[in-house]
């Protein structure tokens, strides 16, 4: 029989099959989707097999950051041991076994991307890191869209909480430590007046920091005799330092990482300048001592870690890290990696004795684990500390250290100088 | 006065570098008419061997903290050997990357992306090897011991190790340039690089030439690294790349396969770099481009190359 559709017809009926195949194709790769996401399944108890809860790590193992990483895997790993310990010796406290799975964020935007989406397709139920602020404003909106918890423990510029609800941080913010340590030099040469700032411009860590060094130098009443900008990776400083040395400064600030920070701060040294030197979070670490050696000796630095603050966690931290690494103390970054295992750790067990994680979904869990994180408080080798509703760390108390090199100048210790408290919200 | 005198030791003492960059791309240049990109990368190994053979230690990635020789050389024989080793890497560059596309006669271009791959993986290894954290040489180095941190010419200030950067840098491109100049070696280097097959045609060994162009390019970049990594600390196993970066655009600035354009041609870098104004120090690096860039508006050639006629 003949068929009345005209060719128009038929094109609209092939059309409108065609669409519905596609329709069909795309909701049965979306069920499946959803299927294979692991976000959707059901926790298993803590004791049937995968009852473990994943946490990722991602930090900067390799690039120019990799000497925060290694500080950072360090604190990591020994927090894993020590909490470890704690379910073995009292499992009734610490029922939700906790698994670490390492990821190298390398150092620069897109490893980080890449290392987070990684870390999200393992069903990870919260993620610590990334190292770098910059990292952590391209990677961060990834686990915010998915509502998987966040925990920075490096990442001190200023609006990283912001990025969402699921972000925070136990790195107290920049603005709250830096001017601490212009205050130290300050306090020991009340008469200085001329100051020079060295930044890397193309950092956003430093350009980031240098704005609140210089607010408070400004608050002070100093105003820079001269403002260098430098470059991530660059490790000639000579034209910047000689151009600043015939000003006479008092006063060198730095915003840097730390091996440019370390070349920079060993140039000046070697050229003459015998003034103060106040650096910035970036050179927060002990494996700048191999890069200026003997000339790191008397710069200033404001710390959220002290190793001599005598706690029991503390000390517990220190133990370990002395079976880690011998008489070397711990570094900041070390000491708040620790952290931030920590306080996902202790959510999780909180969580776990309240019922919070029977029968739920990864999805639900992790949304409820953020929720008890920010609603704790943690004694942590920091001291004590918890979280403002929007994420940010709310810690009492900063340190102002020394670097004192030892004979042949090859180690070191960030001496303590001065404690300071702050008011509670201040971070 | 003093301000002008520190800014030509700032520009000579950065310049000394990149000629010496320069004079490694040339000498392969010269002789194959193709850019050995593997040269950033072998800075970069002159660096470490110098590092290790003066008793440094590594980690290998963590897998192997403390790892080293069992012998500490002092700097200068620590540098020689690691120029000699460098030069033994080049080889295994030229043998690997370019003899077998040469042997085919395959266009320059290609053997331009395989010393690429060649120099990837060179840096990717030292990596593996090294681990990427930052190394410093021991303080003084040996070769300092005893030396003031910095000297004062005329007012203007300089660091001690970058005047014995900038000695054995002047010492290497002069001897280079005798060699090449007075020495039977050097002209018949210099016949190669002037015609490759006529070269052969009078009785000289191209290819040995070419061999000899690849160890000398090697021994140049060991020291460069060698040097630099005293001066300021091996910051990553990637640090010889952007010295490489710029001896390439010194090569080219001085004149494609020039040795005199090569040494004009990064002392100019340097002091286009050290006329940047202090507060603009970031943009070192785009000033230098930009220069560059001029130049070859004015002069395609570079300063003093010769701009190829092809003949119909």
């Amino acid at each position: 029989m003949p068929s009345d559709a005209t060719p128009l017809d038929r094109r609209q009926r092939g059309a409108l099959r065609l669409a519905a195949l596609l329709a069909a194709a795309v909701g049965g790769i979306a069920l499946l989707g959803r299927r294979a996401d692991p976000a959707a399944q059901p926790l298993p108890p803590p004791a049937a097999e995968g009852g473990a809860l994943t946490l990722g790590a991602v930090i900067a193992l390799t690039g120019n950051a990799n000497l925060y990483g290694q500080d950072q895997r360090l604190g990591i790993g020994l927090a894993e041991r020590w909490a470890a310990d704690r379910a073995r010796r009292d499992p009734a406290a610490f029922p939700r076994p906790v698994l670490l799975s390492l990821e190298d964020g390398a150092s620069d935007e897109q490893s980080a991307i890449a290392a987070f989406n990684l870390m999200l397709r393992r069903g990870v139920v919260a993620l610590i890191g990334p190292t770098l602020s910059q990292q952590a404003f391209a990677a961060d909106p990834i686990a915010q869209r998915r509502g998987v918890p966040v925990v920075a423990p490096s990442n001190t510029a200023k609006g990283i909480p912001q990025i969402g609800h699921f972000i925070s941080r136990v790195s107290a913010q920049s603005s709250v430590i830096a001017p601490l340590s212009i205050e130290e030099a300050l306090q020991r040469d009340p008469g200085l007046s001329r100051v020079a700032v060295f930044y890397a411009q193309d950092d956003a860590y430093s350009t980031a920091e240098v704005a609140i060094f210089q607010k408070a130098l400004t608050a002070k009443g100093l105003r820079p005799v001269s403002v260098q900008r430098t470059q991530l990776g660059q490790n000639d400083f000579q034209s910047a330092i000689t151009a600043v040395l015939p000003l006479r400064p008092q006063l060198v600030v730095i915003s840097a990482q730390a091996v440019d920070g370390g070349n920079l701060i060993r140039q000046l040294r070697e050229l003459g300048y015998r003034g103060q030197i106040v650096v910035g979070n970036g050179l927060n670490t002990p494996n700048i001592y191999p890069i200026c050696q003997r000339w790191c000796d008397g710069i200033l630095i404001a710390q959220a870690y002290s190793p001599d603050l005598d706690t029991p966690i503390n000390r517990a931290f220190l133990a370990l890290h002395r079976r880690s690494k011998g008489e070397a103390p711990p570094s900041q970054l070390t000491a708040q990696a620790w952290t931030a295992y920590q306080v996902l750790f202790e959510a999780i067990q909180r969580l776990q004795r309240g019922g919070g994680l029977q029968g739920v979904s990864l999805a639900e869990a992790r949304r409820r684990l953020m929720t008890e994180l920010l609603s704790g408080r943690y004694d942590t080798p920091l001291g004590p500390i918890r979280f403002s509703p929007e994420g940010e760390v709310i810690q009492g108390r900063f340190f102002v250290a020394e670097v004192r090199m030892g004979p042949g100048g090859r180690d070191g210790k960030f001496t303590l100088v001065r404690e300071r408290s702050l008011e509670e919200g201040g971070g | 006065m003093e301000s002008l005198l520190q800014t030509l030791l700032n520009g000579v003492a950065s310049g000394g570098v990149y000629a010496l960059v320069a004079l490694g791309y040339t000498l392969v240049f010269s002789v194959l008419g193709v850019i050995n990109f593997a040269q950033g990368a072998l800075f970069s190994l002159g660096g470490y061997a110098t590092y290790l053979l003066m008793g440094g230690r590594i980690g290998v990635n963590g897998a192997w903290p403390g790892l080293g020789l069992p012998v500490a050389l002092p700097f200068g024989l620590a540098l020689l050997l690691a120029a000699l080793l460098t030069a033994l890497a080049s080889l295994l560059v030229e043998r690997v990357a370019f003899a077998p596309l040469r042997r085919r006669g395959a266009e320059p271009l290609q053997s331009l992306i395989t010393s690429l791959g060649a120099g990837v993986v060179l840096v990717n290894l030292l990596q593996i090897l090294m681990g990427a954290e930052g190394y410093a040489f021991p303080d003084g180095a040996g070769a300092l011991a005893g030396l003031p941190d910095m000297v004062v010419l005329g007012g203007a200030r300089i660091r001690t190790i970058q005047l014995l950067l900038l000695a054995i840098c002047a010492g290497a491109v002069l001897l280079l340039s005798l060699w090449l100049e007075r020495s039977r070696g050097g002209k018949a280097l210099r016949a190669v690089a002037e015609d490759f097959t006529t070269a052969r045609l009078l009785g000289i060994d191209s290819d040995a030439m070419v061999r000899l162009a690849f160890a000398l390019s090697g021994v140049l970049a060991g020291l460069g690294g060698g040097l630099v990594g005293l001066s300021v600390s091996l910051t990553g196993p990637y640090f010889g790349i952007s010295y490489g970066l710029k001896g390439l655009a010194v090569l080219v600035l001085g004149g494609l396969g020039s040795v005199p354009g090569a040494i004009a041609g990064g002392l100019l870098m340097g002091l286009a770099e050290a006329l940047v104004p202090a507060d603009a120090s970031g943009w070192r690096d785009a000033l230098a481009f930009a220069i560059l860039f001029g130049v070859l508006l004015l002069r395609p050639g570079g300063l003093l190359g010769r701009v190829q006629v092809d003949k119909v």
